[in-house]
């Protein structure tokens, strides 16, 4: 191996504190080393141009730059030395700035030390690195979307206007989701079908657009770019290429009626159906349950389209990306059995009287009681009824319920000015472009605004009352009402755990599915090629929705417009040979990107290279392709070969949070003491316990694990993981008489850096209480560690 | 069948009636009680120390291994509430510090109502036990506030059906009872006593309209609130409610065949005699019939 080593000024940046032209003269003296030198910026073109010669003219193998962080220049210098004939793997750098000259500034001694380990090390893992490809694969241009309300119809639109395939699979026998049983919407009072049904036309009309309802997924495949989707189209009992939609001919001799669940329960239909008069495609459907087999609408059916002998049809399909709208569920507001919803006929739900102001809903607009069928006086509008609500799980607002009910109580003012119509609310929510002036508007109309979560609904004399501490005035109050509505709040939608079991898809403590990231990700879920929009990720309104459709779609263009995918080279590898097939490691692997036949299998595809399943591996079958076993033990050793400072530490730092705040804290000067030298992991379930014993063997007094956040892990749960195994490390540590104080875990996000500091601050201060290591074991009467006085 | 009894202090003060009603019920139903030795406050005394309080209910769970069985409603629901607190590990190791026999795994707790409506539940012949049906007689069932809280217990603590239930299986007919969960006002009778008595009176006044011959209480508390009150309610009103207020138990114990005196009938306040009448009215009808 014969590697270049350069050893950047950045000015005075570093020459400020070290001495670059002695670093190099130490680099000359390291193996394999076989050119060296300091440059004033090597990152200029003439520092680029000066690393090109070298890498002809010496035949270099791999470059050490040792200068800023990696994590601003590797990109940089793995593009130079690409240009320059090496594989762009082949390269080190040393972070001598942000994690060396910019925190140690009042120590230049001992920070010239560091530089010399951090060199060191750095030279050592480039002595083994390896030249790595990024495959290229080739990739489906088809994409799933699993559910059609607003979010999948408008991503599926754009997807197929953008020239992908799309495979639209929707549950139900028409798409439009919610949306389509609205009246109209906030904040403009849009009819919503007005708006929904033209998209919903276009999504049947579209080329590049498969649409299957009452259809189930009921397998999905493989892996980004390439997964295969199968399920079934439900039979409908009715010949899809000859049905003309009319509807009334066979509905109206079907004998059968039963509670409509397009009304929500409020009227009724027939065992022969149309969900609803836009339905997309406009095809009736018999409902299996209900029907009696009679006959009476397949004679009535001009075009002999009843078929009562049709069958599920299988499908199945290959797809490159996936993206999962499948909506939600509302609370059941019968659970707050205090608002008597369920046993009192005129307590209906925030759903329901959407339907009652409709005028294709069944009243025919009219806002009436149930229990008389006149049109109701005084409505009452109690908010956040199974949010916001720990007695029946869920601490969330729904966040939609304070619009819905600014915009129905108006609504009902409108059509009846006599009506009393009041909202009682605990906090009103109006945070969105035109909602406060939505809220003000209400408050204009005359609806009374009563702040205070109702105690209970009782029924007097045959009327509601409903029970409350208005909590602006002050007291206990009883006011009676006609009509009762409860804005019931949005809950994970159930029917989607099918999915989110396939794909291996996360849930939050409120039971949505959880993005990647919980702002900087929105639309992507942990497992690559799956997207989520809409309401499945958590309650949003109608434009919201609309633009997370939009989200997906353009992220799954991005991934499959071109056709083929490179694939990041820095993924985990398995020895066949040593794997025992235990599959811990698909347990470990937060990408479910391990499968188990016989031995270990890793998708390369799926992997993002973490490597929590490397240091899980009983039998370290399994190993990265960068970040190696081999190349973390080499920078060890390298770290701890002089130990130049006590109390000496080894830090692993993981890459997206506690590197990047170590670099922070060099951005910002933060200073700290001199005594760690640190390693970057992809994250801190990485990192083996074989690599925490190699340094406390080579001699290090402490070792330092610093990973994201609890919760904040860009793996997911690496973090976790890393925990579990420092406290099983430490365990082990006390029994064989080493104080288990010497392995430290921390948290760091990437904006921490001042934690970070102080956390090696105290790691210093605690490490000198307890000695050098191995002093624990001389009180024992233990002969000591080989290295341990070095 | 047997339980461990706990009978809690009413029993030996101001709810001698609920015990002897309770004993006599249990021991018709074939229930063997065995009463919990050296019991203690169920903790409602100390509630606003959850500490203390679970510990005084801990330590009697502890001094039996039969499942516990309460009448009084705040017992009850002590014990169940303390049963929950145990569960958390903190809680759990800070009490057994102070008991001498540890807290460990978990107990059975019922009321007495869940021990009746078994019982008959499980009876092969229910006329071999209810050997008088309450046939005739409707009752307003009142549930206090504690019977079925902390929720997740033997029925919905917003709308319950238990008693309306064993009011049927007894051959009574229950009343739709609207303020059935209304709190009995037994805990701020004192500092407010105005508050209380309006309540009361909209309780009692709720029961009557619903055409009930009678209240069945299931608590003590709630007993004390509507039936030792109901002169000084009457008095304070200016009207006259004369409404019995009869324990769960001793409304069970008539329809098991039991007398008035074995059910503590003549220490109510509120005197029970028009039930009784009417019972032996209905019983007179039914005989008549059966004659003919």
């Amino acid at each position: 191996m014969r590697i270049g080593v350069y050893v950047c000024h950045c000015g005075l940046n570093i020459a400020g504190v070290l001495e670059p032209s002695s670093l190099t003269e130490f680099a000359k003296t390291l193996p394999d080393v076989e050119v060296a030198r300091d440059l004033q910026f090597t990152c200029s073109d003439t520092g680029q141009e000066t690393i090109k010669e070298d890498i002809v003219e010496h035949k270099l193998d791999s470059v050490v730059v040792a200068a800023c962080s990696p994590r601003l220049h590797e990109p940089t210098f793995r593009r130079v030395i690409s240009e320059a004939g090496l594989n762009p793997f082949m390269l080190e750098m040393a972070n001598i700035r942000e994690q060396c000259s910019w925190v140690h500034m009042d120590e230049p001694p001992q920070a010239q030390e560091k530089a010399k380990d951090l060199i060191r090390m750095a030279v050592a893992k480039a002595a083994l690195l390896n030249p790595l490809q990024g495959e290229t694969m080739p990739v489906s241009r088809g994409v799933l979307i699993v559910g059609g309300g607003v979010a999948g119809i408008q991503a599926a639109l754009d997807l197929a206007d953008s020239g992908l395939h799309v495979y639209l699979v929707e549950r139900k026998p028409t798409i439009g989701g919610y949306m389509a049983l609205l009246t109209d919407v906030f904040p403009t009072n849009d009819c919503s079908i007005c708006v929904l049904a033209p998209k919903m036309t276009d999504v049947y009309n579209h080329p590049l657009i498969t649409l299957m309802t009452y259809a189930e997924i009921l397998n999905i495949e493989g892996s980004v770019g390439r997964f295969t989707v199968s399920g079934v189209k439900k039979a409908r009992f009715v010949d899809e290429k000859l049905c003309k939609g009319c509807i009334n001919e066979c509905a109206g001799v079907c004998p059968v009626e039963v509670p409509d669940e397009y009304e929500f329960g409020l009227g009724k239909r027939k065992a022969i159906y149309m969900p609803i008069p836009q339905s997309v495609p406009l095809i009736a459907c018999v409902d299996p349950e209900a029907c009696i087999g009679c006959g009476l609408c397949s004679e009535a059916c001009p075009v002999d389209a009843v078929k009562y002998d049709q069958r599920q049809e299988e499908f199945r399909f290959d797809v490159g990306a996936i993206i999962v709208a499948t909506g939600w569920q509302s609370f059941d507001p019968a659970r707050k059995e205090e608002y008597g919803y369920g046993r009192f006929r005129d307590v209906i739900t925030g759903l329901q009287v959407e339907r009652l102001l409709n005028a294709a809903g069944p009243t025919g607009g009219e806002v009436v009681r149930p229990s008389t069928g006149e049109v109701a006086k005084s409505v009452a509008f109690l908010q956040c009824v199974g949010s916001r609500d720990e007695t029946v799980g869920n601490q969330y607002c729904s966040r939609v319920c304070c619009m819905y009910a600014l915009k129905n109580a108006p609504l009902i003012k409108e059509k009846y000015p006599d009506a009393e119509v009041s909202i009682h609310y605990i906090d009103l929510r109006a945070g969105g472009e035109g909602y406060e002036e939505f809220y003000m508007r209400a408050q204009r109309l005359g609806v009374n605004f009563i702040r205070g979560r109702v105690s209970e609904v009782e029924k007097v004399d045959g009327h509601l009352r409903v029970n409350y501490e208005d909590t602006l005035l002050g007291g206990f109050r009883s006011k009676p009402y006609d009509l009762v509505v409860l804005s019931a709040g949005l809950e994970a939608n159930k029917e989607a755990d099918v999915i989110g079991n396939l794909l291996g898809l996360s849930k939050r403590p409120d039971r949505f599915f959880e993005i990647a990231h919980p702002k900087m990700r929105p639309v992507e879920a942990h497992i690559d090629g799956v997207f989520i929009a809409g309401c499945a990720s958590g309650p949003k309104e109608i434009q919201v929705s609309i633009a997370q459709g939009e989200a997906a779609a353009a992220k799954s263009m991005r991934l499959l417009l071109r056709g083929e995918l490179t694939l990041d080279p820095v993924v985990a590898m398995v020895d066949t040979e040593k794997c025992i097939g235990c599959k811990l490691c698909v347990e470990t692997c937060p990408s479910k990107a391990i499968s188990v036949d016989k031995t270990a299998l890793v998708d390369e595809a799926a992997c993002k290279g973490c490597g929590t399943c490397a240091a899980a591996c009983p039998v370290d079958a399994i190993d990265m392709r960068l970040f190696s076993d081999e190349q973390i033990l080499a920078q060890v050793r390298a770290a701890t070969a002089v130990k130049g400072q006590y109390p000496f530490i080894v830090g692993f730092l993981c890459n997206w949070c506690s590197y990047a705040g170590a670099d922070l804290a060099g951005t910002s000067r933060i200073q700290y003491p001199t005594n760690m030298r640190a390693i970057r992991v992809m994250c801190a379930g990485r990192v083996d316990p074989a690599f925490v014993i190699e340094a406390l063997k080579g001699g290090a007094d402490g070792v330092l694990i610093s990973g994201c956040r609890l919760g904040e892990c860009h793996y997911s749960k690496g973090n976790y993981q890393a925990y579990q195994r420092v406290q099983v490390l430490r365990g082990v540590l006390e029994k064989v008489g080493i104080n288990p104080g010497r392995v430290k875990i921390v948290w760091c996000a990437a904006s921490e850096g001042e934690i970070l500091a102080k956390e090696v601050r105290t790691f210093v201060r605690e490490l000198k209480e307890m000695g050098p290591v191995g002093t624990e074991l001389r009180v024992l009467g233990v002969p000591e560690p080989p290295g341990g006085d070095r | 069948m047997k339980l461990a009894y706990y009978p809690g202090c009413v029993a030996r003060s101001t709810g001698r009636e609920y015990e002897i009603s309770t004993l006599a019920v249990c021991r018709a139903l074939g229930v063997e009680l065995e009463e919990i030795d050296d019991w203690n406050c169920c903790g409602a005394t100390h509630v606003s120390n959850e500490i203390v309080s679970t510990a005084l209910a801990a330590r009697n769970l502890v001094r039996t291994e039969l499942p516990v069985m309460a009448s009084c409603s705040i017992c009850y629901s002590r014990l169940r509430a303390a049963m929950i607190r145990l569960k958390d590990r903190k809680v759990r190791e800070r009490v057994n510090e102070a008991l001498e026999v540890k807290y460990e795994g978990e107990k059975d707790v019922e009321h007495v109502i869940e021990t009746i409506t078994k019982s008959l539940g499980e009876a092969e012949d229910l006329e071999d036990l209810v050997v008088r049906p309450l046939a005739g007689l409707k009752a307003a069932p009142y549930y206090g506030c504690l019977l079925t809280r902390p929720g997740g217990g033997i029925d919905s603590p917003e709308n319950p059906s238990i008693l309306e239930n064993l009011i049927r299986t007894l051959g009574a007919e229950p009343t739709d009872f609207r303020l059935k969960m209304k709190c009995c006002c037994g805990p701020i009778f004192m500092p407010e006593e105005e508050a209380a008595a309006e309540t009361l009176i909209r309780i009692l006044r709720n029961a009557k309209e619903s055409g009930a011959d009678f209240v069945v209480a299931l608590c003590p508390l709630c007993h004390l609130m509507l039936d030792a009150n109901q002169p000084l309610l009457e008095k304070k009103f200016g009207e006259k409610i004369d409404l019995p207020i009869l324990y769960v138990t001793q409304m069970a114990g008539l329809a098991l065949g039991l007398g008035a005196e074995e059910l503590g009938l003549e220490m109510n306040s509120v005197s029970t005699r028009s039930v009784l009448e009417k019972l032996e009215a209905a019983e007179g009808e039914g005989a008549e019939k059966e004659l003919c």
